[in-house]
């Protein structure tokens, strides 16, 4: 019987061993993700079927939560600021981190304590750059009304910038795309500094401008990971809460919405619930598209 | 014509990098200047404070607070009258010490310390056994498990607040402080844990599989060889996956603002720089000063695991 089989016992009680340490190893792992993340996330889903009060038992109300949500105009003016507000800052941190890549590719003198510096914005907590922000657009100290106001004219008074809901939202995706750019560009530098050199070589030999040698070399080449940057900056700002709430919370966005609907007066948690499925629901039907349409996987 | 273009366009690069780096520190810059400038001088734009009064950062730090809010005088009478014993002066003094509107940045600087430190040590010795094991063993689940990690990369916080909450309060641990503490505690740990593994299990690989082999031919067993061999060798990057840890609980304000509502005393500094911002003794100044040393540690932290995390983030091994 020895040498038949191509495994023999001995093997067998390796593989088995293996497999059991190999379990036992990631188990406290895998429980506590499954516990407090998937777990949370299908009750979820139940619990946006249900009128849910926090000291008490939920009482069921079908498809009651989503009803309400969804017939509200102000669930639809989130969705548009949401579109809006992943739509621009999206497109402005890619293209920021883009530039400051290309720039910070090149040879200049301090160029290592400029790569770090900038790294400033992305590293720093939320909390403590917000205030900052608030103050240059603070109306009365703000320098942003004494550059516009006091020493251009641009505007008949002084005005709270971040007050009002229509202008705060350029506020908010401004920082956003200050507080991101970094991320972007320092995927972009380490492609680029992955791209063969003769490539380049080639081409000048053959007699193309920069423009060209960015349309036909570089571009190509970065395709893929822009692509994966605008895939997660996407979700990562369909999601993001703390940098807009904290900055002004007259920004609605759904997860903002959503966090007044659910904690703050009335506690509504079971609209809460259903707001935040549905929210999940409309970025995997973005997401979707876009694999599909962009990246072509 | 050759030069004078090449001329343009190293002033056009110069300026271009002079405007990226005043982009990215002007905030920063902003806040310093407004922190150590006198209210009077805020609405100056200049960046440069005319005078330098340091008196919200001693009030923060809490240095020379103890006469600050004795009248003039009180003060006198004190230093004139001698015959007064020194418990009999301490006493007077007591009654003019202010609690109520103090801002008590070391206590939630602490509260933050404290939770931020527990969460990533819980994070990284979770992380050591699940990425060793994914990594270095073989067995059936094994690509699921690596790949049912990178899922939680689509969750925001917001949709799993929700059914958190009603989960922690289900239990109790919502009504006391020590409760909300560990739930708090727990949800951060869970949070990192997926990057955490992520990039332990990438840098593991990076460590020949020879030298394990030959410390288990000599005896020892896996976690021998994990403890001895593993755990020194991957020290940076440990700790780099420690600060990451530490960094995002420190930054968290979403879960604090649910979970610590009732409990002021376990503020962490998120939480209570709001609420000293939305309170009306909201002092620029005081604000900026407070923003000055929230971002410190973690500034400081980062410069010293710069190029590690550098290259973490370019492999992808992060999540906001």
């Amino acid at each position: 019987m020895i040498g038949i089989g191509s495994i023999n016992p001995q093997d067998l009680r390796l593989k088995e061993k293996e497999m059991v340490l190999g379990w036992a190893l990631v188990l406290p792992a895998v429980v506590v993700i499954l516990s407090l993340i998937l777990y949370p996330i299908l009750y979820n889903v139940y619990l946006s079927f249900f009128d849910v009060n926090p000291q008490y038992a939920n009482t069921y109300v079908g498809l009651e939560n989503h009803r309400k949500v969804v017939s509200d105009p102000e669930f639809w003016r989130a969705v548009t600021t949401t579109v809006i507000y992943v739509l621009f800052t999206t497109l402005g941190t890619t293209i920021a981190g883009l530039i400051v890549a290309l720039a910070m590719n090149k040879e200049f003198p301090l160029r290592w304590l400029v790569r770090s510096l900038i790294l400033f914005p992305y590293v720093a907590p939320v909390i403590s750059v917000v205030f900052s922000w608030q103050f240059v657009f603070d109306p009365v100290n703000g320098i942003f009304m004494d550059l516009t106001y006091e020493k251009l004219g641009l505007f008949s008074s002084r005005f709270n910038l971040i007050g009002s809901p229509s202008t705060a939202v350029w506020v908010a995706i401004l920082f956003s795309i200050w507080k991101n750019f970094p991320f972007s560009y320092l995927m972009i530098l380490s492609r680029l500094q992955a791209v063969d050199q003769n490539l380049y070589e080639a081409a000048e030999i053959d007699g193309c401008s920069p423009l060209q040698k960015f349309r036909f070399i570089t571009f190509p080449e970065l395709y893929f990971v822009i692509g994966a940057i605008v895939l997660l900056r996407i979700i990562w700002n369909f999601n993001k809460f703390e940098d807009i709430f904290l900055l002004t919370e007259n920004v609605k966005v759904l997860s903002v919405y959503t966090y007044f609907k659910a904690f703050v007066g009335t506690m509504e948690l079971g609209q809460g619930a259903s707001l935040a499925v549905i929210q999940f629901l409309l970025l995997v039907t973005f997401i979707l598209v876009y694999v599909k349409k962009v990246l072509k996987w | 014509m050759v030069k004078r273009n090449s001329i343009l366009r190293k002033t056009g690069f110069t300026l271009l990098i002079l405007f990226i780096v005043f982009f990215s520190l002007f905030p920063f810059i902003q806040m310093i200047s407004i922190s150590l400038k006198y209210p009077s001088d805020w609405g100056n734009p200049s960046l440069i404070p005319a005078q330098i009064n340091l008196e919200a950062y001693k009030e923060l730090l809490n240095i020379d607070q103890e006469m600050k809010n004795v009248p003039e005088s009180v003060r006198v009478l004190l230093e004139e009258t001698t015959d007064l014993t020194r418990e009999q002066k301490d006493e007077i003094l007591k009654k003019y010490k202010s609690t109520g509107d103090v801002f008590p940045f070391m206590k939630y600087f602490l509260n933050s310390f404290l939770l931020a430190c527990s969460a990533a040590s819980g994070s990284v010795i979770l992380a050591i056994f699940g990425a060793y094991s994914f990594s270095r063993l073989r067995y059936p689940g094994r690509s699921m498990v690596q790949r049912g990690v990178l899922f939680v990369y689509m969750f925001g916080g917001i949709l799993l607040l929700i059914p958190l909450y009603k989960m922690f309060v289900g239990i109790g641990w919502l009504s006391s402080q020590g409760g909300a503490f560990a739930s708090l505690l727990i949800i951060y740990m869970v949070q990192t844990l997926p990057v955490s593994l992520y990039m332990l299990g990438n840098y593991f690989r990076t460590i020949p599989f020879s030298i394990e082999e030959a410390a288990m031919i000599e005896g020892a067993t896996r976690f021998g060889a994990i403890w001895r061999i593993i755990i020194p060798l991957s020290s940076s990057a440990i700790a780099t996956v420690f600060i990451y840890s530490f960094m995002i609980a420190w930054n968290e304000y979403l879960f604090a603002s649910v979970f610590l509502k009732g409990f002021k005393e376990l503020y962490t500094l998120p939480m209570g720089l709001r609420a000293l911002f939305v309170s009306k003794n909201a002092i620029w100044d005081r604000i900026m000063a407070a923003s000055v040393l929230t971002a410190l540690p973690v500034i400081a932290l980062f410069m010293s695991i710069q190029k590690r995390l550098v290259g973490g983030l370019a492999s992808g091994g992060v999540k906001e």
